[in-house]
């Protein structure tokens, strides 16, 4: 079994993550720490909302470390040529791609840690639940990753505030509009369409396991479908889309 | 077999313009060799060493690396080829020994090779006392040494460098240049794109001069260095009065007081050197170099009267 393109996620996941983390520390915990805002907010001008605000938190922090990872990270990478390097070596770019976002991924790991511990010891959520709520977490990362590779192949040329900016209205789009911090309830006869974001599909499965919004096993299981369903179908759209090579 | 071989190699880029950048190229590099292509700004040198690097795609025609087809075999070119971008910029983070371990493991090395190499292509490249520096704190010319390096201690046989040394000092081009020559004589295979015709001229085994897509010379450098119409220069510096009778029998080049004039024959350019000489000018006479073959065939030169 070749375990190559395994291994090579590995390697770029630490190439891009530990040299940055070891010299600048204090960036993980500046992560860390935004993504406790709405926590924040919601805890101190919310009353009992905050457990929208932990689920929302837990879940947009993970996806829009995601999005970010890949718009801006590998632009960079190929603004200083370390992406054109890689390419010419017998690396895959799916591999090249979850390395990027893998690395990422190890920034927002320490404030998704903490926001599970509250969770857990808050009884917001229960220890049974935990495995489920990781799954969720990691499939909206990797649809959310794979659709900010794809945006990213389109703008090869774009400066790095186009990159923010693109970054930013993607974050808006996929975690601040749908229900992910607020009920889907808010959308009345439109909650429907809470399914088909990865971000608000995995944040109302998290809801249920809660308690806070529960929902009937079928419809539990849909949800699981759908989420799945998108992120085979971002992954299909990196292996498919993505310009490794140019043209 | 060929480290490189093409067979009339087209690139066209389709956008608001469509701009042919390489127009039916037939090179070959052989192994072991150190192959340069020497060509102005925008002839098609980078285009060429991508195409060769498995980075864009072709046009139409074929291109090798080792006999393996780099449009239909790309992973299997991948594992022979090292490369070197055009203008890299280093990854601030990095130190020079994260640059050659971090790539050398994606190559598939082990870490006993990664080890050996790395210390290895960094005291090649003078930067072994500084390999635990973040390149944000090297020069310049350390940080382009670091990213050699991590090409260096590839196992790779092919390596293939876009414009390498620009904006090195004369110090470090040098160094840069032993390591390279080293690098042939274990048997490696390098490309390499320069418009400095010092570097073409001394490090090629070969070279090929490439203007507007296309091959216009092909050879060792002391072969392209014949192609030269004339064979002498002279360089005088003051003003040579009533010069039109040279006119006619050589060509000339002039910037601001100091001009160049070509010569066929060694004894009319003597008779020019003695002449300037006898005037109280500076003159002084050379063989021509590869630079002015190259000006030469590209037609690059403003001749003023």
């Amino acid at each position: 079994m070749n375990l190559k393109p395994l291994k090579d996620v590995y390697i770029i996941a630490t190439m891009k993550a530990i040299p940055d983390i070891k010299r600048q520390p204090l960036t993980l915990i500046i992560i860390t720490f935004l993504s406790f805002i709405p926590l924040f907010f919601t805890y101190f001008f919310g009353g009992q909302n905050y457990a929208y605000a932990l689920v929302g938190g837990m879940v947009g922090s993970i996806g829009f470390i995601g999005l970010a990872s890949a718009v801006q990270d590998i632009t960079w990478d190929r603004y200083v040529k370390i992406r054109e390097m890689i390419v010419a070596m017998p690396v895959h770019p799916l591999s090249y791609s979850f390395g990027v976002a893998l690395s990422k991924l190890l920034y927002a790991s320490p404030g998704f840690i903490i926001f599970i511990v509250i969770s857990t010891v808050f009884r917001i959520l229960p220890l049974s639940s935990l495995g489920w709520v990781i799954g969720a977490v990691f499939l909206c990362w990797a649809a959310l990753s794979s659709i900010g590779f794809v945006m990213s192949t389109y703008l090869r040329n774009a400066n790095i505030n186009t990159l923010n900016n693109v970054s930013n209205i993607l974050g808006i789009l996929f975690i601040f509009l749908p229900p992910v911090f607020y009920s889907e309830q808010v959308w009345g006869s439109f909650q429907w369409l809470a399914i088909i974001f990865p971000t608000s599909n995995a944040a109302g499965l998290i809801k249920s396991y809660a308690g806070i919004s529960p929902l009937t096993s079928e419809i539990a299981l849909l949800r699981w479908l759908v989420l799945i369903i998108t992120t085979v179908v971002s992954l299909l759209l990196v292996a498919i889309k993505s310009r490794w090579r140019e043209e | 077999m060929e480290a490189v071989k093409t067979v009339d190699l087209v690139k066209v880029y389709k956008g608001k313009e469509t701009v042919h950048a390489l127009k039916g190229v037939n090179l070959s590099v052989k192994k072991g060799e150190l192959f340069t292509l020497l060509g102005p700004n925008g002839a098609g040198k980078t285009t060429f060493l991508r195409i060769i690097a498995t980075q864009l795609l072709l046009t139409s025609g074929e291109a090798y690396v080792f006999g393996l087809n780099v449009t239909r075999e790309p992973k299997d070119v991948r594992r022979h080829i090292a490369v070197v971008p055009q203008d890299v910029q280093t990854y601030g983070s990095f130190t020079p020994w994260e640059y050659c371990y971090y790539f050398s493991m994606l190559r598939g090395m082990s870490k006993g090779e990664v080890q050996r190499n790395g210390e290895k292509a960094l005291k090649a490249v003078d930067l072994w006392g500084l390999r635990n520096r973040q390149c944000t704190n090297l020069s310049g010319g350390e940080r382009k040494r670091a990213v050699i390096a991590s090409v260096l201690c590839s196992d790779a046989n092919l390596l293939m460098l876009d414009e390498p040394t620009s904006g090195l000092d004369a110090v470090a081009r040098r160094k840069v240049w032993a390591v390279l020559r080293e690098m042939v004589g274990q048997g490696r295979s390098i490309l390499l794109t320069t418009h400095i015709m010092e570097e073409a001229e001394m490090l090629s085994d070969r070279l090929a001069v490439i203007n507007k897509g296309m091959v216009v010379a092909e050879g060792t450098p002391q072969e392209i260095r014949g192609l030269a119409k004339e064979k002498y220069r002279v360089v005088v510096e003051g003003k040579l009065e009533d010069i039109s009778a040279l006119q006619a029998i050589c060509r000339t080049a002039k910037f601001g007081s100091r001009q160049i004039f070509y010569f066929k024959a060694e004894d009319a350019a003597l008779e020019l050197t003695r002449a300037a000489l006898k005037r109280g000018l500076k003159a002084e006479i050379a063989p021509t170099t590869l630079e002015d073959v190259f000006v030469e065939l590209v037609g690059g030169e403003q001749y003023e009267p």
